[in-house]
């Protein structure tokens, strides 16, 4: 059996490691950002590790579990993997809301990094 | 009043003359990408603009509208700009049914192309 491209064992390594440091213990999603990092969440900007951090530790529930649709990976011209996820969460006892998730990783100093990330529930998406 | 940031211009004006070339005439999308863009459709993958612009000509449908609930757009760190959007597609008398689309545009002499481009459909998104 062939091997999966770099980008994809990249990008859905981080996902892993994304999701479940989020979901047992977000305070410590600090080692992925640089102070370079941009985080959109829900439309509001933030830069750098401090602030996205500080957001991320904020946000107004207990518990969470997210679970993945699908995910997608690319390499980009830069070296960089961008990564695109779609899943369902659940925060506290809140109904089940669809999210999606962008994410652009880079190496650096021998480590990848997450210099670009948003996030947007499904929630408004549906009318007709 | 301020101005909105630079890339905010730049990712707003490429999402919408993307969506309003796709939903025209999609077969002319060909100027945006290059022979490194990469597409990612509903999981399934293509590179160069040939081959992206054959898949996105021979999607089933005759005609397509796009409508976007929501953008985002960031500055990367090589100069890039990152777009995501979140908006619902009605294609030929099917149902109105969300999707997902992320691009990466870069700028090459002059001209901001879209170097990646992932898109889902939420269809399978709710349980």
């Amino acid at each position: 059996m062939a091997s999966k491209p770099v980008w994809e064992q990249i990008g859905a390594g981080f996902v892993q490691h994304y999701f479940q440091q989020f979901d047992s213990d977000r305070t410590k999603l600090a080692d992925l950002y640089t102070d370079a990092s941009c985080l959109t969440w829900e439309g509001i900007g933030y830069q750098g590790n401090k602030a996205i951090m500080e957001k991320i530790t904020s946000l107004p529930f207990q518990s969470i579990q997210h679970s993945i649709t699908a995910q997608d990976h690319q390499p980009t011209p830069d070296s960089c993997v961008m990564s695109m996820v779609m899943g369902q969460l659940k925060a506290d006892a809140d109904q089940v809301m669809g999210f999606q998730q962008t994410f652009l990783l880079k190496n650096v100093d021998n480590k990848w990094i997450c210099t670009n990330e948003m996030f947007r529930l499904a929630l408004h998406n549906f009318g007709a | 009043m301020g101005e909105k940031p630079i890339w905010e211009q730049i990712g707003s004006s490429f999402v919408q003359h993307y969506f309003q070339l796709f939903d025209t005439d999609r077969t002319q999308l060909g100027a945006i990408y290059i022979d490194a863009s990469c597409l990612t459709w509903e999981g399934q993958q293509f590179q160069g603009k040939a081959a992206i612009v054959e898949k996105l000509s021979t999607l089933p449908f005759l005609k397509i509208a796009h409508s976007i609930t929501a953008q985002d757009h960031q500055p990367t760190p090589d100069s890039c700009i990152l777009s995501m959007v979140v908006g619902q597609l009605k294609a030929d008398e099917d149902p109105i049914i969300g999707f997902h689309q992320s691009f990466i545009l870069k700028n090459i002499n002059d001209a901001w192309v879209c170097t990646n481009d992932m898109f889902r459909l939420s269809l399978h998104n709710f349980g």
